[in-house]
This record gives C-alpha cells, sequence and structure tokens, in this order.
C-alpha cells in the first residue's frame, strides 16, 4: 500500500461492494489477463502483424473503472486499456479481429492492434499520439454538460500523458466549467523507457490536478476493489453536477511497451516486487477468503474465458483480410467519394 | 432580398443554424460577451447563452480537441480559432484525430466539426496576425477546407458545413469581413461543397483562385480588358473536395492557365491544381501553367512597402497574364 495523505487504507467490508461486484470485477480481470497473454503468445507465433501492447499487471485499474458504467457512459482509454474494454462490453471477438485486422473488425484492418473501440458501448478507439484520448474525452463530457445528461467520461491515460500541453489544456477546462469527467491517471512508473522521476518533478501525479481546481487522490491501483469503489464514488459524484475528480492509480506493467521491446531499462527486482502485488492475486485472496470463490469456480471461470477466446481466434484466423479497395471507404461522409487511381 | 457583408453573413450563418439545431454550439476565445475579435459572434452569447457560446480559456489544443469529443457523441460544434497563426497548438487534434476518426474506426465514430479560422493579410497585421496555412489542412484527406469570398458563399458555405458530417476546417479572409458587400436571400440557402463558381466568363486565359485574390484577379481582369484580353476567372471557394471538373473544362477552352494564391508558393493548393492541370489537360495547353503567389518566406513582414511586397495583387496579377500572352 503507497503512503497517501488523503486516504486511509479500508477494509473490504467497509468498501461495501456486492458480493456480485466483486465477482465480477474477479472475472473481468481474468477475462482481460487471460486474453491479453493469449494475444501475446499469438504475437510471438507470428500470427498477426504490427506488434502487441500487453497490460498484464494494470488491470484492476481499467477493470475498476470500466465496470458498471451505462453504454452511454464514454471511456476515453489509450492503446494499453484491453481491461477497460472488456469491461465496458466490447465482444472478444470484436477485439480479436481487430488485432487480426480481419474484414470481422469494426475498424475492418485499418488500425493497429489494441486500438479497440466501440461506438455501441461508448469506447472511443485510442490513437497512438498519447493524451488526445483525454483532451477528446473532456469533449465528450463538456457535450453532456451542454446537453443536461447525466453520462459521465472516463478519461484513461499513462503518468507519461500528462506531460504533454494538450493534456492540461483538457485538465484545466474541467476544472473550470466542473466537467462530469473522472480522470484516471494509471501510474505504472515507466512512460516507455523513461521513469516518472524524469517524467515530471514532483512525486505524485495527482499533484497536477491540484492546479486545475480538480479533488484529487492517489491509491492502491492493484487492488481492484478499491480502485472500483473510489472511481464509483467520483462517478456518482459527476453525475450529480459535481464536477471532475483526479485518481492516480499505483501500478505496473510486467512486459515491455510492446512486445519487441524487453524492457531492459528496469532492473529485476522492481519487476519482482511489483509481481507479488499481482492485482488477480490479490482479489483472489480476499475473494476467498470471503468465502466467494474456490479453486473450482476459479478454474471453470478459466475453461469459460477460454472457450470465448479459443472461439473468436478461431473466428479471427477464419475470416479475410478485406479487399484492398476498403483504403478508399470511410474517409467522408457519403457525399464525398474518394477519387480512386488508376493503378 | 438584403445586402449584407462577409462578416455579418458569418454571423447570420451561425444564428439561423443554433436557432435550427440545438446541438450546434461555439466556442472560441473572446467570442462570448466580447463578441469575437472581429464581432462575427456579436450578440449570440446574449441570445443563446453562456452554454452555447462558450468563451474558452487560451487553449487552442482544448478548443479543437474539446470539439472532436463533443461532435463524437453528437454535437455540432463551430469551434473559433482567432487568427490562424495560432492553430498550431490545434494540429495534433485536427490533424491526427479529427481528420483520422471516421477512418481508423470503419465509420463508427463521425466528427462533424467546423472550424472557422480568421485568416490572411493586407490588414497591417504582421508576422503572427496574417498567416493563411491553408495548404496544411488542404493536403490533409478527410478533411474539408472551404475559403468564401463572397458573402453569398460565406453563409452558404458555412451552413454546408454545420450540416454536413465531416470536420471542415473554414476559412474566413479577414481582409473581407467588411469590405465586401452583397445582397443575398432573406430564406434559408446553402452552398454546395465541392463546387467552384465562375466569377467572369473569358475566353483567352483561366485565371484561378480563392478568397481575397478572386477579387485582386477581379481588379486585374478589368484592366486587362481594356488590352483585349479576355479572362475568365474560377472561384475555388471549396479546396478539399475542389472542382476539376469546372477549372479542367475552363483550361480546355483557353488553353491557358494562370493561378492565384497568397499563401507562399511552394508546396501550395495551386501546386497541386497545375499538377492536375498538367495530368488532364496537357494537350490543350498553349503555354505553360503559372503562378502568382506570395513569397516564399516564412510569414507576412510587417512593414508597410514589404507587406505590399509579399502579397500578390492585380497590377502582379495582369503582368503575369500579359506575359503567358505573349508566349
Amino acid at each position: 500500500m503507497p503512503a497517501n495523505e488523503a486516504e486511509k487504507k479500508l477494509t473490504i467490508l467497509e468498501l461495501g461492494l456486492s458480493n456480485e461486484t466483486m465477482l465480477g470485477l474477479f472475472n473481468c480481470m481474468l477475462t482481460s489477463r487471460t486474453l491479453d497473454e493469449r494475444l501475446r503468445k499469438l504475437f510471438r507465433q507470428g500470427r498477426y502483424a504490427g506488434t502487441y501492447f500487453s497490460a498484464v499487471g494494470q488491470e484492476a485499474i481499467d477493470t475498476g473503472a470500466a465496470y458498471g458504467l451505462r453504454d452511454e457512459d464514454i471511456i476515453a482509454p489509450s492503446h494499453r486499456d484491453i481491461a477497460a474494454s472488456v469491461a465496458k462490453g466490447i465482444p472478444i471477438r470484436e477485439m480479436v479481429a481487430q488485432v487480426y485486422a480481419r474484414i470481422t473488425s469494426p475498424d475492418k484492418g485499418k488500425s493497429h492492434p489494441c486500438h479497440y473501440g466501440s461506438r455501441a458501448k461508448g469506447v472511443i478507439n485510442p490513437s497512438s499520439t498519447v493524451a488526445s484520448q483525454t483532451i477528446i474525452g473532456t469533449g465528450c463530457a463538456m457535450a453532456f454538460q451542454i446537453q443536461k445528461k447525466d453520462n459521465v467520461m472516463i478519461g484513461l491515460f499513462g503518468e507519461g500523458a500528462t506531460s504533454r500541453g494538450g493534456w492540461h489544456e483538457a485538465l484545466n477546462y474541467a476544472g473550470i466549467h466542473k466537467l462530469p469527467a473522472i480522470y484516471i491517471c494509471q501510474n505504472n512508473l515507466w512512460a516507455e523507457s523513461v521513469p516518472a522521476s524524469l517524467q515530471a518533478g514532483i512525486e505524485r501525479f495527482a499533484d497536477r490536478a491540484v492546479a486545475y481546481g480538480i479533488p484529487s487522490m492517489t491509491i492502491d491501483g492493484n487492488d481492484v476493489f478499491l480502485v472500483h469503489k473510489q472511481i464509483s464514488d467520483a462517478v456518482k459524484k459527476a453525475r450529480n453536477g459535481g464536477g471532475p475528480t483526479f485518481i492516480e492509480c499505483l501500478t505496473y506493467r510486467w512486459y515491455g511497451h510492446s512486445e519487441i521491446d524487453p524492457a531492459d531499462y528496469r532492473r529485476k527486482e522492481e519487476l519482482e516486487h511489483w509481481k507479488l502485488q499481482d492485482p488477480i492475486l490479490r482479489a483472489e485472496t480476499t475473494l476467498i477468503e470471503l468465502g466467494l470463490l474456490t479453486t473450482e469456480k476459479k478454474e471453470a471461470m478459466i475453461d469459460q474465458i477460454n472457450q470465448t477466446i479459443d472461439e473468436a481466434v478461431n473466428e479471427a484466423e477464419a475470416a479475410q483480410y478485406a479487399d484492398p479497395e476498403e483504403a478508399y471507404n470511410d474517409v467522408y461522409s457519403d457525399p464525398f467519394p474518394v477519387r480512386r487511381e488508376e493503378n | 432580398m438584403k445586402k449584407i457583408t462577409y462578416i455579418e453573413a458569418i454571423t447570420e450563418a451561425m444564428a439561423e443554424e443554433m436557432e435550427r439545431d440545438p446541438s450546434v454550439f461555439l466556442i472560441g476565445e473572446d467570442i462570448g460577451l466580447y463578441g469575437g475579435v472581429f464581432k462575427a459572434t456579436k450578440g449570440l452569447q446574449q441570445r443563446f447563452g453562456v452554454e452555447r457560446v462558450i468563451d474558452s480559456p487560451i487553449s487552442e489544443a482544448y478548443i479543437a480537441g474539446g470539439s472532436i469529443g463533443a461532435a463524437l457523441v453528437g454535437m455540432r460544434p463551430i469551434p473559433e480559432i482567432q487568427f490562424a497563426d495560432f492553430i498550431t497548438p490545434a494540429m495534433d487534434q485536427i490533424i491526427q484525430q479529427a481528420a483520422k476518426i471516421r477512418y481508423r474506426t470503419g465509420g463508427q465514430w463521425t466528427c462533424p466539426m467546423t472550424v472557422r479560422v480568421c485568416c490572411g493579410g493586407e490588414v497591417g497585421g504582421g508576422l503572427y496576425h496574417s498567416q493563411i496555412n491553408e495548404q496544411w489542412f488542404f493536403s490533409q484527406p478527410g478533411l474539408i477546407v472551404l475559403f468564401p469570398s463572397t458573402p453569398y458563399d460565406a453563409k452558404g458555405l458555412l451552413k454546408s458545413a454545420v450540416r454536413g458530417d465531416d470536420p471542415v476546417i473554414y476559412f474566413e479572409h479577414k481582409r473581407l469581413y467588411r469590405s465586401v458587400k452583397e445582397e443575398i436571400p432573406d430564406e434559408d440557402f446553402t452552398v454546395p461543397i465541392g463546387k467552384g463558381a465562375i466569377r467572369k466568363e473569358g475566353k483567352d486565359v483561366t485565371i484561378v483562385a480563392y478568397g481575397l485574390m478572386c477579387h485582386k484577379s477581379l481588379e486585374a481582369i478589368q484592366a486587362l480588358e481594356k488590352d483585349g484580353i479576355s479572362a475568365e476567372l474560377i472561384d475555388m471557394r471549396s479546396l478539399r473536395p475542389w472542382d476539376h471538373e469546372m477549372i479542367l473544362s475552363s483550361v480546355k477552352k483557353t488553353s491557358r492557365a494562370i493561378l492565384v494564391q497568397e499563401n507562399s508558393k511552394t508546396g501550395g493548393v495551386m501546386a497541386e491544381v497545375s499538377a492536375t492541370i498538367m495530368e488532364e489537360a496537357f494537350q490543350y495547353l498553349d503555354a505553360p501553367v503559372t503562378r502568382v503567389t506570395g513569397l516564399d518566406v516564412p510569414m507576412l513582414p510587417f512593414a508597410p512597402p514589404m507587406e505590399h511586397f509579399f502579397l500578390p495583387n492585380a497590377d502582379k496579377i495582369a503582368k503575369a497574364v500579359k506575359k503567358l500572352m505573349e508566349y
């Protein structure tokens, strides 16, 4: 548990989560982890092109953030937010098809692996320009305020994204207008290869929010129950017109920035330390202690998840790529077709 | 019919679209109570309220990016960039997000946003209040780029932009705000995107221009008439997509083309128009396609004689036409 002035350690019972919620959170994390590890393996087997961005080790934050939201609530994720897509309800088969860049993917193969999104499920497909999603997400929250809707926007980003200018412009705006926005900083200590100490002159990234008049806190990002409780409280507050909240969640990514990064800039001891803080193992221990989970029940959950993933992978591998002429589509709305080259 | 200025046409278009559609809203610097530095939004906050006419902090990345986000969830924002010179912080949002989100999501998310950009020289604005930079956006697929030269087009194109489902960069030339007046219909009308306008018919040479340069070209044409030269003027109006058919058929008729652009020469809109004429109408040409443009220097210099030296004008255009006729 990291040092934190703003908050005392709450026991699982004090969090007041229902059994159903706790098991649901666990199942989402387990799904994300199992899918993530499978997609890593498939990449290493050369089964799809590009690269892969693993979020193993960070699942508690995304899951805690996205679980239980409405479809109309917006998640503005980065490329490392597989767990948010799972928890927000994007079908696994769509996500695998996206990674495989097949015609069955909603983007028809135009976007790079891990850029999952769904209009129906309220997940904005991320781009690779870090922090852009925070600016756009803040615009969604601005719209909800104008529309007088009680939807919220949850912005997910790493600590590295907080160094970009536009990110600050967005938070400044959210602070001025008390937008229904929840900013979740996943501080995994490394922005690709650069340590947090070279990213900011402050120790707690939550302090960035102080300048914008946004209440903030730093919490243990590997405790899914705590994360969900804190974010749910912030969501309720935002829905009721109480304005934005900034939550820094401390965590660690187990693997490299992408599969082509051996992450040899980090000390082995640091990784080992954080692996002991595995969010899934911790949630599992708690659930077993509460009598809500058994090893058999967990195995059954994993079997079910694997079956879904197997089906999704088989379907993606059997699917075709889109006709290359698909490259001409979805540039503009219908009145403005792109001129086709004769080649 | 009533006679209004270019800037009044813009104000009317915004007001009427806001009246018609509650999802239309404005955001920009000083656009609220103050009514904008050029008064394009005068009276709109009083009429539509602070939630739909938003005074933003000095944050162009957010003005653009926040508008994109709002557009994704059902709004039709009209963000204002006070001066084109200040648009650079918004480039990431416009180029990487607005232009690409429909494409990279297979059409799941769309961005119906109209970015109004106040631009242009010949107002003594100096280095950072005279730029246009339309070519940055012109070269980006996924964006629509408009540049009206008359009050009728200013109103009709702005309405088309707001009602369409694509991100639009709408350039308005500050020199034209109050210098051109025109009678326009009282009833609702739009101007189609992607269509040019023939401002003057002629047979000897085709002049292609947009924005302030249309007016400079018309001056040149009047002078050329005295020398017995009949020039046709095409106002592009819509830079992306642009009216290939209109320009090519005019060039095929006149066999000569002069392309006029206020901005610097290299990599500009007219370089593309020129290349297209060469690809598709080469055998019709009697002379090389010729450009009259701003200087290839970093920006428009301030001292009045230097500003004058930088910008194309009627004399420079007429001179280029005569040279071409003698080729």
